[in-house]
């Protein structure tokens, strides 16, 4: 082994990190070698002169700007409390429009429910039905049933997710015909 | 009336234990508790920083990353002991991205502030010389020899510590600390012929 493959050995031995055998081995050879006793001795001068110049401290104010942007990041990532309540009062709005619109859909097997129509719908298909001959007695929602073809509807859930990840919007709807 | 100022403006001491609870309480979302966290921990990832980026603004961005970083993942920390660990592990990644980011550079004016240490303006001289040959000289090696350089040598770590801040063995640590002391030794050799 020529001293360049020493210098390895000896960059380690310099701080202690030379482990046992190779420790024992490194000393020998310094002991023995004019030329590795100066490359070891410039070894830790170098290194001590690095440990030197980082010794000094960072000024306060360094870690007090890292400290103000981190936490100025963090909270402007949460939302205001008056933007909470709103999406959470929208949450609510939309979940009480799902629920009136479920207790009022009809059912295929069941008897059909009223139906909540315009008004110029209902009045319509209704003078529609007096027209053509239908049963007195049968209300206007009835007739306007008993003349609209009956589709299978298939339902569409639409799952809305908002900011604010306690608020999820369920939107439930019926695609109709093709 | 001195030593009330002083003790009023002193940091406050984390207790035993400490740590854990300020995880704890960030981890449920109190913003101070991990502002407590940060203040135990901003010296390790800034000067870190500091030491491997050569720059303090490019430090400081790095250190408002790591701890970013840190709030996000506060889940995955299980246990306090992990956290500086786990703060070298990123300072070093996030260091690495700045650095592939940004053009080369060896920014020798823009180093921490020096203290002033030796009355001597010789020895202040020849100091601030050497220092800022030291600084050159770690911009000459590889990112993974100057990141091993500057955890085994300048912040203490142990080279099986270095080894699992760099996702790495403890050989190939070794290896790289070796190289860049024999690089930082031959830089300032040249650098500084008469001297050494």
């Amino acid at each position: 082994m020529n001293c360049q493959e020493w210098e390895e050995r000896i960059a380690l031995y310099a701080a202690g990190d030379g482990g046992a055998t190779d420790t024992g081995e490194t000393e020998r050879h310094i002991a023995g070698c004019a030329g590795c006793q100066v490359f070891w001795s410039a070894m830790k001068q170098s290194l001590e002169w690095l440990r030197e110049a980082h010794q000094e401290e960072i000024a306060p104010a360094r870690y007090a700007a890292v400290r103000a942007r981190v936490m100025a990041q963090l909270e402007s990532g949460r939302a205001p409390w008056w933007k909470q309540v709103w999406v959470c009062g929208l949450g609510i709005a939309a979940v009480a429009a799902v629920v009136v619109l479920i207790a009022v859909r009809p059912h295929a097997e069941s008897p059909r429910a009223p139906m909540v129509m315009p008004a110029a719908v209902v009045a319509s298909a209704a003078d529609a039905g007096h027209g053509a001959g239908s049963r007195p007695g049968v209300d206007r929602r009835g007739a306007l049933w008993a003349h609209l073809p009956h589709r299978p509807a298939e339902t569409i859930l639409v799952k809305l997710e908002t900011d604010n990840p306690d608020v999820v919007i369920y939107w439930i709807a019926e695609k109709k015909g093709d | 009336m001195n030593v009330l100022a002083l003790l009023a403006m002193a940091a406050p001491v984390e207790s035993p234990g400490g740590g854990a609870r300020s995880i704890a309480a960030a981890r449920a979302g109190d913003l101070a508790a991990f502002e407590s966290l940060m203040r135990q921990h901003e010296r390790l990832v800034l000067v870190t920083a500091a030491r491997l980026l050569g720059k303090l603004e490019d430090a400081q961005d790095a250190s408002q990353e790591v701890f970013l970083r840190l709030y996000r993942n506060l889940g995955k920390i299980d246990a306090v002991e992990n956290l500086p660990g786990w703060l070298y592990r990123v300072t070093v990644n996030v260091c690495h991205d700045i650095t592939r980011k940004r053009p080369a550079s060896v920014p020798v004016d823009e180093l921490p502030e020096l203290a002033a240490t030796g009355a001597d303006p010789q020895q202040s001289a020849a100091r601030a010389e050497r220092r800022r040959a030291l600084q050159m000289s770690l911009r000459f090696l590889s990112e993974k020899e100057r990141a091993a350089m500057v955890l085994r040598d300048l912040e203490g770590l142990s080279t099986a510590e270095v080894a699992r801040a760099l996702a790495s063995s403890e050989a190939t640590v070794r290896s790289q600390i070796s190289k860049a002391r024999i690089k930082v030794r031959a830089f300032m050799e040249r650098y500084f012929r008469s001297q050494l």
